[in-house]
């Protein structure tokens, strides 16, 4: 029987007037709210008067006060040792990002995340254990490291660098990813790397920034000034949401922003978007480019285009072959060497080409997409089309994960070709930029010698190495993971954590005690012997990499439990403030490392605090879209810690690059803006003038023109397609609104959200419902047995000049390169006409029930991305959950419900 | 500190009140609430820290008709604009739900986001999907059917439900599950400035 799990309470503690007050950021998505944290010892409360309490306001405050304390923004922490309250609660003060102390349900429980040992974040890490047997058990750090340094020596002498694997968030403050990829780079220079969220050392969206766009150029005020925006592969009411309430909201309701969305699903920003003269392209998983290439066709047919805007910022073909003697030839674009298939030369060209594809066609992208022809007319106009007065209107375009994680390169190509037709990337109102997932918080101490890759395309570029593929070959005998559960992360996740556990668990050589010497000498028999020793990082114990795979986990200090810092959507950089002790004898990611590092005898990892590491990393900024240089080098000129100086900037913080002028720093509102104002004088103190501040980031400083050959992918599209006749649908997935990634603090340990979501679910259509004899409620399993994995092909050394040799998926499933896998995963139906006819969807990254078990492991060979959105399964009803019939958890309510216009009801 | 609030301290059950208040300090407190709330529609084991407060008559159940939310104040009267609930005769079952066929429930009408406006049940009383919302300042939706839960949106808790009781053709208010948005305690009377 469901049994509800959260205490509604009734009551919150007021801050005292002389609380402390603190300023950070919100730990979750990229948006990053600004947050105060009022901090006072546990005995005294404040009075509901506004002289009686911190926030200065009499209770109960108005709606949109900014002011009011839910309960779930209050938390008891211990400070130096001594129990204090916690109020966490959004900057009502704020006129940036979170205007007037908005917030998601997500960031508006975020002090539930702090380390109180009275609550369901009890089980946080505390101490270094190691596995004797079955068990983890406590040992010192000093053992722990030693054991690590001796391991990974042996590793290194006997097997090399690329046998010493690191798996890392990217995400988690600039401070830790520096000292991370210090090590991993610079010191053991090792090529086996990959973030979170990919399986090498990828771009996420290599298709439009070898055109030139940068990822996130846009200030989120652009997203308030557009009259159309193009929204692609998420909805930003789930996912981005403060960027969706403050800022996407107050164009439409000023200034009537028609919203274009794409994806699948709908979902209340879908369906607002329609409410609201705007369009739902409902398009069937994967076919993001035929649909980019048909709305380019209606402009380019009817002249739409911003002719003046593509001769001014469109780079010709001598400008594309040109440029600093470097030219064309060695950029990122020409290394996927599929040398001219991708090469646009010139708009004209392109033109040429685009009106030749079949697939740009209404009639054929209609059939590809499964979108109306109507829509893709209409999407067209309302991105283009100028009006009566010739006036254009300004199209922001911005997509994530649902594009560009279903076929990357050319879905990230044609979109920015889309961008180019409206004039977009460099102006108010019309910009070109990610939404973005987790926040921006890497800095690479270190680069990633490509040269020492296995990998190649077809031709002579190397090519970072897949360390999903690398693994699955036994290459790696070391692994270092950090702040990811690697496994559920990534596609055809059953089969890799069934691979990693056969290299650890598997192997005969498993500790029986705790003495390190006698741990060294298994662990270096268990690598001899063809296994591999892991070690996980975290806060949480993950199932199955701390539980399973790990052989030692280290206890991680996080968000609120050091001085950390990083930049937000909009490139904002703020300084995430300490309000709290760590449990335990957790550290800080930056000191395990410099722990570690020191171990290993490697010279640069004597940090005092996170502020030495900040100071540090500046120089590996310059001249990146958050170039901080300037703000270490003011903050020395001023004698004070560059922390403290962050510090004063509180929830604004300020916008990299950061540029230092007549005594100032100064932000940087939009990239690529050829109106920035720059001094004549040239850069002052350490600034850069960066080429991506006033251009784009080519050789030339215009875009390059991309085409989007849909036979690149085609192939592997048609193979994996759901095959009606066996009963297969779509199984996409992705991110719902209450749970942030794994779900490893809200899902696990926030009671409000495990009554909400306490399982996995899928959506699914009620005519495929029905005719598998499904309702709501009911408890599916949702099962594959031809899940492709790409197990091997390193090196590309024929078909140069056409990616129709190693690389296809026709060739590399011939040659043998792709096995099949067998997953299943369970889930509670929910039966919506929210989800298109043919697709289903579940929440992607549950840990007991990856949707990513369905989706292929083969990655796009043009950019070695995971394709994650394109599983596909079999759906059938095993019972009825515990849900179906009772009230206390899970609620079955769509979530596409709004208001059409005044009528009486929602519409659905 | 409940006499300051202006509380209804001549009220018969103000021990029960004052007990509740008393034990909901700083810290937080779970109470098992079985006894004392065997009359309402809620479930053996009531987890919450329920604010209880003068039994109050607030609907008479020949005068509720499937489908059409009445507007009713609780736990204060009309002068605390934070306690406009209202009360629906859903047609379904429903948790906490009283009357005969366990349908009746009554809720808070601010949102416990940033306290957006849902009384305009005309609009916001979803009929068909038994939920209320979208809230007009940031369009989150609350399931009526299950204690108020957030369907979709930027909520931190339940829409705050009024705890009913249901005796012969008289529907009484007895307490509240959670905080109302404004407040930092439901028992909290507005401050007189």
């Amino acid at each position: 029987m469901a049994k509800q799990q959260y205490v509604a309470k009734n009551k919150v503690p007021l801050p005292p007037p002389d609380a402390e007050v603190l300023t950070t950021a919100c730990d979750y998505c990229v948006v990053a709210c600004g947050y105060v944290v009022y901090r006072w010892p546990v005995g005294k409360e404040g009075g509901p008067k506004a002289d009686e309490n911190a926030l200065g306001v009499n209770y109960p405050v108005p709606a949109s006060s900014g002011k009011w304390i839910s309960p779930n923004m209050h938390n008891v922490v211990l400070v130096d040792g001594k129990q204090h309250h916690v109020i966490v609660i959004p900057d009502g003060d704020s006129k940036v990002v979170n205007v007037g102390g908005t917030h998601s349900i997500r960031g508006g429980c975020i002090a539930q995340k702090c380390y109180n040992p009275n609550s369901p974040t009890k089980d946080r890490l505390q101490f270094p254990q190691i596995r004797v047997g079955d068990k983890l058990v406590r040992t010192s750090w000093e053992d722990a490291i030693e054991i690590m340094a001796e391991v990974s020596k042996h590793v290194l002498e006997n097997y090399g660098e690329n046998a010493w694997a690191q798996k890392q968030y990217s995400y988690q403050f600039f401070e830790n990813t520096y000292a991370l990829t210090k090590l991993a780079f610079r010191h053991i220079e090792t090529v086996a790397f990959a973030f979170h969220d990919n399986p090498s050392n990828a771009e996420d969206t290599p298709g439009w920034r070898d055109m030139g766009f940068d990822n996130f150029a846009a200030a989120y005020e652009d997203y308030s000034l557009a009259d159309t925006l193009f929204i692609s592969g998420t909805d930003p009411y789930e996912t981005k949401t403060v960027l969706f309430q403050s800022w996407m909201l107050k164009g439409v309701e000023e200034r009537g922003t028609k919203m274009i969305m794409v994806g699948p699903r709908k979902t209340t920003g879908f369906a607002y978007a329609e409410s609201k003269g705007g369009l739902h392209l409902d398009l069937i998983p994967g076919t993001d480019t035929v649909l980019h290439m048909a709305i380019i066709r209606v402009i380019l047919e009817n002249g739409w285009e911003d002719k003046e805007w593509i001769e001014k910022f469109t780079a010709s073909k001598w400008e594309q072959d040109s440029g600093f003697g470097r030219g064309i030839r060695d950029t990122g674009w020409q290394w996927r060497t599929t040398w001219g298939k991708l090469q646009g030369n010139d708009f004209g060209q392109y033109r040429e080409w685009l009106l030749s594809q079949k697939e740009a066609e209404l009639d054929e992208a209609s059939r590809i997409t499964g979108v109306a022809k109507e829509k893709i007319i209409k999407a067209a106009e309302l991105v283009a089309k100028p009006r009566a007065d010739g006036t254009r209107p300004k199209t922001t375009l911005c997509m994530e994960k649902g594009n560009y994680w279903s076929n990357n390169y050319l879905n990230t190509a044609s979109l920015g070709m889309l961008a180019v037709c409206c004039g977009s990337g460099n102006r108010p109102g019309q910009m070109v930029s990610r939404l973005g997932g987790h926040q921006r918080g890497g800095v690479k101490g270190g680069l990633y010698n490509i040269a020492k890759s296995p990998e190649k395309y077809p031709g002579r570029r190397r090519k970072p190495l897949d360390l999903d593929r690398w693994v699955e070959g036994g290459h790696v005998r070391y692994a270092y993971v950090v702040g990811c559960t690697w496994t559920t992360a990534m596609t055809g996740s059953q089969a890799l954590a069934s691979t990693l556990e056969k290299l650890t668990r598997g192997n005969p050589h498993q500790l029986t005690g705790t003495d390190k010497e006698a741990a060294i000498e298994t662990f270096k028999k268990r690598v001899d012997s063809g296994g591999m020793m892991l070690v996980h990082q975290d806060i949480y114990l993950r199932d199955p990499i701390g539980s399973v795979i790990a052989d030692i986990v280290l206890p991680a200090a996080a968000w609120g439990e050091d001085d950390f810092a990083r930049a937000n959507g909009e490139r904002r950089l703020r300084l995430y403030s300490k309000f709290y002790d760590p449990p335990g004898e957790a550290k800080p990611d930056w000191e395990i490392v410099a722990m570690f590092g020191k171990a290993m005898g490697f010279d640069g990892f004597d940090w005092k605090e996170s502020n030495d590491v900040f100071e540090e990393a500046a120089r590996f900024t310059r001249g990146s879209r958050k170039d901080y240089l300037p703000l270490v080098w003011l903050a020395k000129n001023k004698g004070v810690k560059s922390h403290e100086l962050l510090r004063a900037y509180g929830t604004h913080g300020i916008q990299g690059p950061i540029r230092y002028q007549d005594g100032e720093l100064i932000g940087t509102k939009r990239l690529h803006d050829p109106t920035v104002k720059l001094p004549d004088t040239g850069p002052q103190g350490p600034t850069i003038h960066s080429k991506i501040m006033s251009a784009f980031n080519t050789q030339s400083g215009k875009i390059n023109i991309q085409k989007s050959p849909w036979d690149i992918f085609s192939d592997f599209f048609e193979w994996q397609s759901p095959k009606e006749a066996d009963g297969e649908l779509w199984v996409t997935n992705g991110r719902v609104n209450e749970i942030w990634q794994t779900g490893f603090d809200d899902l696990e340990r926030r009671p409000y959200i495990i009554d909400r979501w306490p399982a996995n679910f899928l959506e699914i259509h009620p005519d495929d419902a029905k005719a598998r004899g499904i309702e709501s409620g009911d408890e599916l399993r949702v099962f594959s047995d031809r899940v492709p994995v790409q197990v091997s092909g390193w090196q590309g050394v024929r078909g140069a000049g056409k990616l129709d040799g190693d690389f296809s998926f026709t060739t590399l499933l011939k040659e043998g390169h792709i096995k099949l896998e067998k997953a299943s995963v369970s889930a509670v139906a929910i039966v919506t006409p929210a989800v298109k006819l043919g697709v289903s969807f579940m929440f992607n990254l549950h840990t007991k029930d990856p949707a990513n078990s369905l989706a292929p492991r083969v990655p796009d060979p043009l950019s070695d991305n995971y394709r994650y959105k394109l599983g596909v399964g079999k759906i059938e009803k095993v019972g009825e959950s515990p849900y179906k019939k009772s009230f206390e958890q899970m609620s079955f309510g769509r979530r596409d419900l709004v208001w059409e216009g005044d009528d009486d009801n929602a519409k659905a | 500190m409940q006499e300051e609030h202006g509380s209804p301290t001549d009220r018969p059950c103000v021990s029960r009140r004052r007990f509740l208040l008393t034990s909901s300090g700083a810290t937080v407190t779970s109470i098992v609430l079985a006894s004392q709330f065997s009359k309402t529609g809620f479930g053996e084991e009531l987890l919450a820290q329920v604010a209880a407060y003068e039994r109050k008559k607030v609907a008479s159940l020949r005068d509720l008709k499937v489908d059409t939310p009445a507007p009713i104040f609780y736990p204060f009267d009309a002068t605390d604009l934070n306690s406009l609930a209202f009360i629906v005769k859903l047609g379904v079952p429903a948790s906490g739900g009283v009357g005969p066929n366990s349908d009746i429930v009554a809720f808070n009408t601010l949102c416990t986001h940033v306290g957006g406006d849902l009384s305009g049940t005309d609009k916001t009383y979803l009929k068909e999907h038994k939920i209320l919302g979208p809230c007009p300042l940031h369009l989150t939706t609350f399931d009526l059917r299950r204690h108020g839960m957030v369907v979709a949106g930027h909520a931190t808790q339940s829409l705050p439900q009024v705890v009913l009781e249901a005796d012969g053709n008289d529907i009484y208010a007895t307490g509240i599950l959670g905080l109302i948005y404004g407040k930092h305690d439901t028992a909290a009377l507005p401050v007189v400035i």
